[in-house]
């Protein structure tokens, strides 16, 4: 049990870094990201890659996870400079679907379908199991810890103040003599850059990353933890992305509890229970768990 | 003094009897085997029938006694055809369920994802998936694939092929993982038959004309054409074959030549094209109990998972012991040729027992494994279309 609640702190926090790189792009920039999939497998085929064939200690393989990651965020945020809302909801969706199908078709460098296998990781098969998840658990909740600290600094910085400034109407920011695309272009960098550095340390962690990891369905799970724990909010992403991998997980736990349920009937009530709580929760809670207190809000009162 | 120290000692005893009492749990209470199928996703319409097929084993097992005096307990995990869902199913089955053997993985991505789990915790992986890569991970000893690889598909279709008297095959092959592999082997047993494979075209699947494919294709005069296809580009390839006046063999696989591919190109074209597929053995008795307990024709997953339940029970009833490394250790020593043949995991069980060796042939057909965990060999249907129907040729 000890292993499997491990684990499953390890994928939470793969996904709060997501969740938090996410907030940097949509929830202080506004911009609709449903790509984000795409950098989290560009940082883990990067990693996956620099390790396995060029054999890269990961601390240097981990830092150019990020930076192709980032880089990629900077290329997209270029070509959609000029697409809002819908449009680039549906471009940066058909980006991660584009990465998927290269990592499928691409066999020379990514081995196609069959995936990489024996993706090392510090003390695999020396460490009991135990603590290997313990280990990868502090590695990845240190790396939350650091990222939600930067960029909580970075939102009450004058550079968060732009681009929040941006999301409300970038015209005004513009007006107001802000450089919009630049603002834009380092906002998905450091949001792809997250994503990236959560691919890596998932991808060491399962030993195995084949395209089918990085369905569509991922981007969908990473975006109700964000808005379930709050836009905008560090803490709130952080918790959404907990409550996100705690409901997937914890119903598996369903079979035992409701007796008399066939496999294919506790799989179909598993994901009606999932959308049933985040329906929920957006309902009473629109804003999220903890939303975003308005910093105008603030001055007035003062 | 001597107060305390048998207090603490009390207190020791009393802290350890859990432990203890569990340790004695373990070789006493029931045995728990894990399937992990797709309930959802895209293999989603074959999971539930595998379940349903592993239940049913699993009840007639406990209502005749258990295995070596213990009763099996299956838990069944949803791998959402999705190797990230799955490597999470498969943590809690291993983890918290404390499984002996994983059963059903489907996906070729699932099951490699899933597999360093289960070596690294001496859990045996059953899977249906047709990966060749798969076996070649090294997963000591730990993964049984009861599906037939890429290899053991093309070197059927040689010996058939050299069967029918075709002295040269040309192979024209939709770009898949396997299309290199799959002719290289196809050319290694041809020439063993005494025919020769004179060349083969790796085509993209997503072009809509063949033309200059056939053309090379054709410049060799071949006896035979080794289609290695989809359904899409089969139909167009037949179409372009038919106009170009081709009068030799047309030979591909099952899941290409199906109905659709009729209703496509219609009975004219698709006329004398021979397909080959992987099939339960028809006749078993097993076949027929898991066709009894779907209440339809069995796909052949299901009829793999019934065969897996039982490897993994005459395994453990074999070595007296639940775990995973027993099943690893005795899983072909059920399979023992001087045994007495046994097609259900009960009757061989009584065997056993008794102190008999067994020989045990599934649903799926011998189950006889090479030491990567490959199947040896197993039946295979072979089907033409005549006047826009198929029928059933041979099964060898």
């Amino acid at each position: 049990m000890e292993n499997y609640l491990l684990a499953m702190a390890v994928f939470a926090g793969c996904t709060a870094l997501m969740a938090l790189g996410l907030n940097v792009i949509f929830g202080l920039a506004g911009m609709i990201n449903l790509g984000l999939v795409g950098f989290f497998a560009i940082g883990a085929y990067a990693s996956a890659l620099l390790t396995v064939k060029l054999h890269l200690p990961l601390v240097l393989a981990w830092p150019a996870a990020i930076f192709a990651a980032a880089a990629c965020g900077v290329a997209v945020a270029l070509i959609t400079a000029r697409l809002r809302g819908d449009y680039l909801a549906i471009v940066t969706l058909g980006f991660s679907e584009v990465i998927r199908l290269v990592a499928s078709n691409e066999i020379w460098l990514t081995n196609g379908t069959d995936g990489i296998s024996a993706i090392p990781a510090p003390g695999r098969g020396v460490l009991s199991p135990l603590l290997f998840n313990l280990q990868f658990v502090v590695i990845v909740w240190i790396a939350v810890g650091v990222a939600a600290l930067l960029i909580a600094r970075l939102s009450a910085a004058p550079f968060g103040r732009v681009l929040r400034a941006i999301r409300e109407d970038d015209v005004i920011a513009s007006v107001a003599g802000k450089r919009v695309l630049r603002f834009k272009l380092q906002a998905f960098a450091i949001g792809a850059g997250l994503m990236g550095l959560a691919g890596a340390l998932y991808a060491h962690f399962n030993a195995y990353i084949a395209p089918d990891s990085f369905q569509p369905l991922v981007t969908i799970y990473v975006v109700l933890a964000l808005t379930a724990g709050g836009t905008g909010t560090m803490r709130g992403a952080v918790l959404g992305a907990v409550l996100v991998v705690a409901l997937t997980e914890g119903t598996r736990f369903l079979g035992g509890v409701v007796p008399g349920l066939a496999p294919v009937q506790i799989a179909a009530l598993r994901e009606a229970i999932i959308g049933v709580v985040l329906i929920l929760v957006l309902t009473y809670r629109p804003g999220g768990i903890i939303p975003e207190t308005s910093r105008t809000h603030r001055l007035e009162t003062s | 003094m001597t107060l305390r120290t048998s207090r603490r000692a009390a207190l020791l005893g009393g802290l350890a009897a859990p432990f203890v009492s569990r340790l004695a749990a373990a070789q006493t209470g029931p045995i728990r085997l894990g399937t992990l199928t797709p309930q959802t996703g895209a293999g989603g319409p074959y999971g539930p029938a595998m379940v349903k097929v592993a239940q049913a084993l699993v009840g007639e097992i406990n209502a005749a006694g258990g295995v070596a005096g213990r009763r099996i307990e299956l838990v069944s995990e949803d791998d959402e055809t999705n190797p990230d869902a799955g490597v999470r199913a498969a943590r809690k089955l291993i983890d918290v369920e404390k499984v002996s053997a994983i059963i059903g993985t489907w996906a070729s991505a699932v099951t490699t994802a899933v597999a360093p789990l289960c070596w690294e915790n001496k859990v045996m992986l059953f899977t249906v998936s047709g990966a060749d890569s798969i076996t070649k991970l090294p997963h000591q000893g730990y993964i049984i694939r009861t599906q037939p690889n890429t290899y053991l598909q093309s070197a059927t279709a040689a010996k058939y092929l050299a069967s029918t008297g075709a002295k040269t095959v040309f192979a024209l092959s939709a770009q898949t993982p396997f299309a290199v592999d799959s002719y290289n082997r196809l050319s290694d047993v041809l020439a063993q038959g005494g025919a020769k494979a004179v060349g083969d075209v790796i085509y993209d699947a997503s072009k809509t004309s063949f033309r200059s494919e056939i053309d090379q294709a054709l410049k060799t005069k071949p006896d035979a054409l080794f289609l290695n296809s989809y359904t899409p580009d089969l139909a167009v390839i037949l179409r372009e074959l038919f106009r170009a006046g081709y009068e030799g063999r047309k030979f591909t696989f099952g899941y290409a030549a199906n109905a659709k591919l009729l209703d496509t190109v219609g009975a004219e074209v698709a006329e004398g094209l021979i397909s080959f597929s992987p099939s339960p053995d028809l006749d078993s008795p097993a076949f027929a109990k898991v066709r009894a307990i779907l209440g339809a024709e069995p796909d052949p997953y299901s009829c793999q998972v019934h065969d897996h339940i039982s490897l993994a029970a005459l395994a453990i009833g074999k070595a007296g012991a639940g775990t995973g490394t027993a099943i690893h250790d005795n899983l072909r020593a059920i399979g023992d040729a001087a045994g007495t043949k046994i097609t259900s995991a009960v009757e061989g069980l009584k065997l056993l027992a008794a102190g008999k060796a067994v020989n045990f042939e599934g649903a799926s057909g011998p189950c006889k494994f090479t030491p990567a965990g490959d199947i040896e060999g197993c039946r295979f249907r072979f089907d033409v279309a005549e006047k826009g129907k198929y029928r059933l040729l041979s099964l060898i």
